[in-house]
């Protein structure tokens, strides 16, 4: 299905395309918001809320400011950031990192999921520590970079420059895959 | 401007994360349309977050599914339509439609038939009327009917009255001469005290348009004529002038409106008083 058409259905109130839509999309939306919510519980409850409100808002997505997934994704992570920082998540959770990350999942669950974290690790693999420690606190502790710049004392071009050469990274690891 | 140092500060993908200003996002999508390498290393960059998301995820549970479907569930629009129980072989293609285009489809609907309905009603309005004005000109005509009843009834009550009340000498006039009206008869009633004539006519040819038939009450001082006798009312009492004195009555044919004397070749009918 391309995206306008993936558009126009769900601006039809289409059930067909909103099951498209989940079945593409909720893994990709869910990981963006449980790498920031430790707990899997309330991950599941801000991917619900954000999934109705993406369906809900999907009138007021304009196509010239960006592409859907963009849109979508932006929607989870300001959810996930703003559940965060609501005082239902003890301060503990904040101190997320890869490490607790792949650890939760290799010993919470299943093989399946293991396989899913290993995923992760391999992906991080040939990060610097720079650019592991840029992706730790942007997708996995939601930060903002200009928060990080503050927190962290570097400025912001270098927070920049450094999110760029990290994606850089995980697109050549990706690719691999 | 450089479009590789551009591509470089980071600030696209910034821009996927949603972290630019509203000023800068509209830099980007400006450059973007304008230099077609900003906007595939957008789409690239944009890839990459998507497959790592992807990667980096687990499958929410079905629960969570389940619950954001049975959220939405009022929502969706409805355009799975139950299955007819005839198969109608030539199915009209199903045109979905957005929720406002079925209120605007259903109110026009209405619509029509609102205005059916009010020409249908206007049309038996019309007819209904038109019966109405018949009836009251049918209902006209009954009254003044009734109303000449009426009439005709006292005027013969009155007369019969007269009759019962009064003392009439009954005096029979038949065919005398005339030979067509050899059959002729007419009777007189008359009340001598109260001088009042009147004619029951029995049998009498009709005459042609220039003639009439005229009363002759015959005395001492010859024929009186005391009014035109209408051959059409049978059996009805036609009242005369008054008579005080009469040996007898005759009929006579006579020119239209009556003559000063009898026409006595024309002599149909004659009654002795006995």
């Amino acid at each position: 299905m391309q995206e306008d058409e993936l558009i126009a259905g769900l601006r039809g109130k289409d059930r067909k395309t909103t099951e498209y839509l989940y079945e593409k999309y909720s893994r990709a939306l869910f990981g963006v918001i449980s790498r920031i919510i430790y707990d899997h519980d309330i991950a599941e409850e801000v991917f619900h809320d954000a999934f109705l409100k993406i369906i809900h808002k999907i009138d007021f997505y304009d196509e010239s400011k960006g592409r859907l997934y963009t849109w979508m994704s932006n929607i989870c992570r300001n959810a996930a950031i703003d559940k965060l920082r609501s005082k239902e998540i003890s301060q503990s959770t904040k101190t997320n990192t890869i490490d607790d990350f792949v650890y939760g999942l290799e010993s919470n669950s299943g093989t399946m999921e293991k396989i899913e974290a290993i995923g992760v690790k391999e992906l991080m693999v040939d990060l610097s520590d720079d650019q592991r420690f840029i992706i730790e606190y942007i997708y996995f502790k939601g930060y903002t970079h200009s928060e990080i710049a503050e927190e962290f004392d570097i400025p912001l071009g270098t927070v920049k420059s450094r999110v760029r050469a990290a994606l850089q990274v995980l697109k050549k690891n990706l690719d691999s895959i | 401007m450089n479009i590789q140092d551009y591509i470089a500060s980071g600030k696209l993908e910034l821009f996927l994360l949603g972290e630019l200003t509203e000023r800068e996002r509209e830099e980007v999508l400006a450059l973007a349309k304008a230099h077609p390498e900003i906007q595939q290393e957008l789409d690239a960059l944009e890839d990459t977050m998507l497959s790592f998301d992807q990667a980096s995820a687990v499958t929410p549970s079905a629960k969570v599914k389940d619950r954001i479907f049975a959220s939405l569930e009022d929502e969706f629009a409805k355009d799975e339509i139950p299955a007819a129980p005839q198969a109608s072989p030539a199915e009209a293609p199903t045109v979905k439609l957005s929720p406002w285009k079925s209120f605007a489809v259903a109110a026009s609907l209405v619509a029509v038939l609102a205005s059916a309905a009010a020409i249908y009603f206007a049309g038996k309005f019309y007819d209904s009327e038109e019966k109405f004005i018949a009836l009251l000109q049918d209902q006209q005509v009954m009254a003044g009917n009734l109303n000449q009843v009426r009439l005709d009834f006292e005027e013969s009550d009155s007369r019969l009255e007269r009759l019962l009340s009064g003392d009439f000498k009954k005096v029979e006039m038949k065919g005398e001469s005339l030979a067509m009206q050899k059959d002729a008869r007419v009777d007189v009633l008359w009340d001598q005290e109260a001088q009042e004539v009147f004619v029951a006519v029995n049998t009498l040819n009709l005459l042609s348009s220039e003639f009439d038939y005229q009363l002759w009450a015959i005395g001492k001082d010859g024929p009186v004529g005391i009014g035109l006798v209408d051959p059409g009312e049978k059996f009805t009492l036609q009242q005369m002038q008054a008579v005080a004195e009469a040996g007898a009555f005759a009929i006579t044919i006579e020119p239209k409106g009556g003559s000063q004397s009898p026409t006595l070749d024309k002599l149909v009918v004659l009654g002795e008083v006995s």
